[in-house]
């Protein structure tokens, strides 16, 4: 006789079915442990990962942990947000979890890792509406670009200053506001004038395709989801026409 | 008929005359500031000008219903909140450094409604009653408890929470609740026909939906309950995975952006509820001209709506030519 040990798909109320619960990771690593590393960032957990990244450094190598265990646990996240599974707040965790790990594999190695890439972003002058901003940066963040965020209401001069000390791949302004946005070709002519041809990407509230590609090193962003695709490209060498072309118009 | 009677009739669920058009959210716009010769930051801050303002929705525009106030920072300033107001251009915005931390108690002042720009808020409102109140139903708007707990402790922190101690928010949100619910009947009180929650970060785009569900509904629902009249819910972005949890919360109306699916919603809710929505605010009515605003107003009242509106607060860069395309359309959809 067959017994049932598995109730879960019995009185399951569908319509509260919304999100798939939290989840491991698929199996991300062939070692256990920096496969349950990958586990915690997934999970969002930063003290366990911390926990576990201590362990995994007693037997491993920082650069094996950071490669075999925690970025491949925010790979998944991105994944999962990719699906629609998982919303920003998990994003946001998983990559202070990702970030918990990464600091004490830095401290073993005695110095930082090599990020991807670097990417300045800002809201515009004037403006201290920022939500839009948060979300590119934890995009950003959690595709493993090194984030320069200098916050909201930042002036024109030093944006362009942490472009020129940074030299990032791309850098980023969001604005709510029409009257904010004309902050947008002021940092643009100056970046060109330092002969920083840095991808510029804008976007936010009624800041507008037209108006941002009528002035050099402008790309659109419509969406703050479209940030980690655009620093790929960015990374990958595509300069700012290149970008424009694929992403607007 | 007069837009107040459409209103009324509208939920009543009773037919109108015709398609009824109005914005819940804010409208004022450069062009209206003009010609009715009140401007922005005075219009955030004094009721005689803000009231002037939110009345060009009606002498202006032709809508059906007029609104204050035009931002989501009366109820976090008078908490205690840092506000920026943003000169003549801009919306005030909430400024740092950050109010409360998460272990912190939060506070309800027992002077609220009179802390800040509230008594002249709820001012407007007696002006717009006695001005054009006959005519045109006046809304009142507050914010709902979710997105004042992100002003009281940031963007970052309370997403964090919505996760890892979501408990810890429960006093935040008991506090915002009742801000939110102490303005909305004092607005009320100076005769506010119907209120507006706006409720931007309890989006899907910000929190996940089962905490829209297991933390923000019930007091979302508390605030319904508690005001005396007709309670229209605002959220941003696509709420298609919350549109059932809104319903819930036994609001009269719900107002949506286009980036949700309209037929969905109409579904979800049935027909006791009242869809309002149609244009995206930003990328249609902003940017684009009257024609592309009548398709697109078209295209969403049939997909169900029962009052056509912006999906959103009115960019204050837009066309007049483009808000009054919105009222031709409405025109065009006689019940008669």
């Amino acid at each position: 006789m067959k017994y049932l040990t598995d109730y879960s798909n019995i009185f399951t109320r569908y319509d509260l079915n919304i999100e798939v619960a939290r989840q491991a990771a698929r199996k991300v690593s062939k070692d256990e442990l920096l496969q349950k590393v990958a586990d915690c960032v997934v999970r969002g957990d930063d003290e366990e990962s911390a926990k576990l990244t201590k362990e995994a450094l007693q037997k491993k190598s920082p650069m094996d942990v950071i490669n075999e265990g925690l970025i491949p646990g925010m790979n998944e996240v991105s994944r999962l947000w990719d699906e629609g599974v998982y919303f920003l707040p998990q994003v946001i965790l998983a990559s202070d979890a990702m970030n918990a790990g990464i600091a004490l594999c830095e401290e073993a190695m005695g110095k930082a890792m090599d990020k991807k890439g670097k990417v300045v972003t800002h809201t515009a002058e004037g403006d201290i509406h920022d939500i839009g901003q948060v979300i590119v940066n934890a995009l950003l963040n959690a595709n493993g670009f090194e984030v320069i965020n200098l916050g909201a209401d930042v002036p024109v001069d030093k944006v362009v200053e942490a472009c020129r000390v940074n030299n990032p791949v791309m850098v980023t302004g969001t604005a709510l506001m029409t009257t904010t946005m004309t902050a947008f070709p002021k940092i643009a002519s100056q970046l060109k004038r330092l002969g920083l041809n840095i991808p510029f990407v804008c976007g936010g509230g009624a800041v507008s395709e037209e108006y941002v590609t009528s002035f050099e090193l402008g790309i659109w962003g419509k969406e703050a989801n479209q940030a980690p695709g655009m620093a790929e490209d960015a990374l990958s060498g595509d300069n700012w026409q290149a970008m424009r072309g694929k992403w607007n118009g | 008929m007069l837009g107040k009677e459409r209103v009324i009739k509208i939920f009543n669920h009773e037919k109108p005359d015709r398609m009824s058009c109005f914005c819940v959210n804010g409208t004022p716009t450069y062009e209206q500031m003009e010609k009715v010769g009140a401007f922005w930051p005075e219009g955030h801050e004094r009721a005689e000008d803000m009231a002037k303002l939110a009345m060009a929705a009606y002498t202006v525009l032709g809508f059906d219903a007029v609104r204050a106030p035009f931002c989501q920072t009366f109820e976090a300033e008078a908490l205690g909140c840092k506000v920026k107001l943003g000169g003549k251009e801009n919306i005030p915005g909430i400024d740092h450094p950050t109010l409360y931390k998460l272990d912190d108690m939060p506070v309800l002042p027992d002077d609220f409604l009179k802390r800040g720009r509230i008594p002249q808020l709820i001012e407007a409102i007696r002006i717009m009653k006695r001005e054009v109140g006959d005519k045109v139903a006046v809304i009142g708007g507050i914010i709902g408890p979710f997105t004042i707990a992100g002003a009281m402790l940031d963007a970052v922190p309370i997403l964090k929470a919505s996760f890892k101690t979501p408990d810890k928010l429960r006093p935040f949100l008991d506090v915002a609740e009742k801000a939110g619910t102490m303005l909305g009947q004092a607005l009320v009180d100076a005769g506010a026909d119907m209120i507006v929650v706006e409720d931007m970060q309890a989006s899907p785009d910000l929190i996940a939906p089962h905490t829209y569900r297991d933390l923000e509904l019930e007091y979302q629902k508390k605030q319904v309950e508690a005001l005396s009249v007709p309670v229209i819910l605002h959220i941003c972005g696509n709420v298609d995975k919350i549109i059932g949890f809104m319903h819930e919360t036994g609001c009269a109306g719900i107002s949506l952006e286009p980036k949700s699916d309209t037929k969905l919603a109409r579904k979800i809710v049935g027909t006791n509820v009242v869809l309002i929505g149609g244009v995206d605010a930003a990328t249609t009515l902003f940017m684009k001209g009257p024609d592309d605003v009548k398709d697109a107003s078209r295209e969403q009242i049939e997909m169900g709506l029962d009052v056509l509106a912006p999906g959103c607060a009115i960019a204050p860069g837009t066309p007049t030519a483009n808000l009054l395309a919105m009222v031709e359309v409405a025109k065009e959809y006689t019940y008669l």
